[in-house]
């Protein structure tokens, strides 16, 4: 069934298209994640469905209602702010009963209701205080126990763990995950990081420019992007990208010469596109893809991050193009080394000048 | 080795010049702050003497208030003053009238303030940048300005000498929406958004999140505002001729006997006029401090 759902919708301010032409389906229970860079309007398109902000054209269902001129009260939809929003002057748990006090809900309906958010949240000692009380992690726990008490049929987070630090974050990611496997509600989550998209999300909905660039499972993003952009954006750190001049087709694919080396060539699996001899095409390769290998292509390390597991190695061709090579187990490579580097065919993912996905 | 000592004491001697310099500069800045606290006690002495006159010549007899012989030091104590002010003028109806009216308008004022702050800040409508701009236009303009519009538009309403006549004029105190919108700008929209979400409308933003969230200003404000009306000679001496609306300040004109002013007993008057405000002032120094700077904008 469906949960969410955006028909062609459009967002202008002025004369600048914020969001143009969005249709999207999120199913009921899922967790879907808007992510994009700052200014892609995943922000707005959540203050959209929440009905903070108004929609310039289309529609948007929520479990089969059309909500898009209904008041934001109305849309049974909860929302966790960035800054978490608490009102400051009351309790936590007048903070978590407010929406149910004036919603006239009875009293001691309000009391269980509250106090059933503040279970899941482990929250049950601190419904006294006041926020100023709490840490920043209890704080998001008591935004986010506000909106499960109104019992929404979607929970809206917008960038809900910038705020916190490192660790905290990583702890509250589990938490949320956790919260959502146990009451299973349609979730939208905006973030700019990729990590909490790739770890949280059931569904990623990748934004640029007010457009979807691509919407799938993290994996499938990660694997099989549709276009540059999100094969730039999800992943870390970022797909290396190498310029390079198809030299000759063959059974399985093509074989690009990639400039700036003197002719050296990488062979990338296509089956369904045609690409002519000549033609510039992008060449896309995972970190973790490449590897050191006698008679790769030839790039020398200019900075190596060693994490204790896994090191980065950034290295730069003859060309001057940036390669950002993914190293497991191995950990010493001093600057000005020279590499030899290989990625298999079925790993070069090959794009066009505009940016579209070869396949 | 020699060297070293020679180099050892000179370092001596840099660090004892160096020591003794930062004493002449400390001495100099003793110096200064004992001139800056003569200025200062000089600047109090100028400012309370009225207060003390008044008090000194509220405890003499009548004739020796106007005598030759009265000094500045207090000769006697004598309340006769007092004691005629309480029971021989009007001045408890004086205090219940300037209890009352003060109340009223500092209730008025600052629900009207707030409201229209609120609307200013808050809501979205055609022509709301140019009401701001009356607003702030108001409160450019005196009072004294206005009065004898005010005067005529009271009279021609007929509310001379009644109650009505005295309040509304003094309702319209810009400062109050000024700081009031400044406050209210400074909430994050977020708090604004939430409430929406929980399903509350205007009235629950303001009177439930907006105004609890600033009830350190909502008590400054009334303190000021209650001062302010509490102070105010000009417009009820203007708008008032019977003895029993009359509030203190306007009262103390009324202190005389058929041999003219009575100074001993307009002074007690005056002193018994001002002692709640004083009062009030003295427990709530700091928020009427507070008051004041955020209201001469010192302090956003």
């Amino acid at each position: 069934m469906t949960g969410v759902r955006l028909h062609s919708v459009d967002k202008s301010f002025g004369g600048d298209q914020i969001i143009d032409d969005v249709s999207m389906n999120i199913s009921k229970g899922e967790f879907a994640v808007f992510v994009g860079p700052s200014g892609c309007g995943k922000s707005t398109l959540l203050r959209m469905i929440a009905g903070l902000e108004e929609t310039s054209g289309g529609a948007i269902d929520i479990e089969g209602r059309d909500i898009t001129q209904v008041e934001p009260a109305k849309r049974e939809v909860s929302m966790v702010f960035q800054s978490y929003a608490l009102y400051p002057h009351l309790s936590v748990f007048e903070n978590m009963a407010f929406s149910l006090r004036l919603a006239r809900t009875p009293k001691q309906r309000v009391v269980e209701q509250v106090r059933a958010a503040a279970d899941i949240l482990k929250l049950e000692g601190h419904l006294d205080k006041k926020p100023s009380a709490l840490s920043g992690g209890q704080r998001q726990r008591v935004a986010i126990g506000r909106a499960i008490v109104r019992q929404p049929k979607v929970f809206l987070f917008d960038e809900p763990l910038s705020n916190l630090d490192a660790e905290l974050r990583v702890q509250m990611r589990l938490e949320l995950s956790r919260l959502h496997q146990k009451i299973g509600a349609t979730m939208i989550y905006v973030t700019h990081d990729q990590v909490e998209a790739m770890t949280l999300a059931d569904k990623i909905f990748v934004l640029n420019e007010g457009v979807v660039q691509q919407a799938g499972p993290p994996l499938e993003l990660y694997d099989d992007p549709d276009n540059q952009f999100v094969a730039g954006f999800i992943g870390s750190p970022a797909m290396n990208f190498l310029s390079a001049v198809v030299t000759r087709n063959t059974v399985k694919g093509i074989v690009a010469e990639i400039e700036g080396t003197n002719g050296q060539s990488l062979e990338a699996d296509i089956t369904h596109s045609v690409i002519e001899e000549g033609q510039s095409v992008t060449l896309g390769i995972r970190p973790e893809h490449l590897y050191m290998r006698d008679g790769g292509f030839t790039s020398t390390v200019e900075l190596t991050e060693n994490l204790g597991g896994v090191a980065y190695l950034y290295t730069r061709l003859a060309g001057g193009q940036e390669v950002v090579i993914e190293r497991r187990g191995e950990r010493v490579l001093h600057a000005r080394e020279s590499v030899q580097v290989w990625a298999d065919s079925k790993d070069v993912l090959v794009f066009s000048e505009r940016g579209e996905r070869l396949r | 080795m020699n060297v070293r000592r020679m180099q050892g004491s000179e370092r001596a001697g840099t660090a004892l010049a160096a020591s003794r310099g930062w004493r002449v500069n400390l001495n100099t800045r003793r110096i200064e702050n004992k001139i800056l606290l003569a200025i200062t006690l000089i600047g109090a002495a100028i400012w309370i003497f009225p207060l003390y006159w008044a008090f000194v010549t509220s405890i003499r007899d009548e004739d020796h208030v106007v005598s030759e012989n009265a000094g500045i030091l207090p000769d006697m104590f004598n309340l006769t003053a007092y004691v005629e002010s309480i029971f021989n003028t009007s001045i408890l109806k004086w205090y219940v009238n300037s209890i009352g009216t003060s109340l009223i308008i500092t209730i008025l004022v600052l629900i009207s303030g707030m409201m229209c702050a609120y609307a200013l800040s808050q809501m979205r409508f055609p022509g709301r940048r140019i009401l701001y701009a009356v607003v702030m236009a108001s409160f450019m303009i005196p009072t004294q300005a206005l009065v004898v519009t005010q005067f005529v538009l009271m009279n021609d309403m007929g509310l001379v000498n009644t109650w009505a006549g005295i309040i509304l004029p003094q309702l319209i105190v810009p400062v109050v929406i000024i700081v009031y919108k400044q406050f209210f700008d400074a909430v994050p929209k977020e708090m604004r958004e939430a409430v929406l979400l929980d399903g509350g409308g205007e009235y629950t933003l303001l009177f439930k999140v907006y105004l609890p969230l600033n009830w350190g200003i909502t008590t400054a404000l009334a303190i000021i505002t209650f001062i302010m009306a509490w102070n105010q000679f000009f417009w009820p001496f203007l708008v008032i001729t019977s003895e029993d609306m009359m509030t203190i300040p306007v009262g103390i004109t009324q202190v005389r006997d058929t041999f003219g002013v009575s100074y001993a007993r307009v002074m007690a008057v005056a002193l018994l006029g001002a002692a709640p405000v004083a009062i009030a002032y003295l427990i709530f120094q700091k928020k009427v401090t507070e008051a004041v700077m955020i209201s001469s904008g010192v302090k956003g």
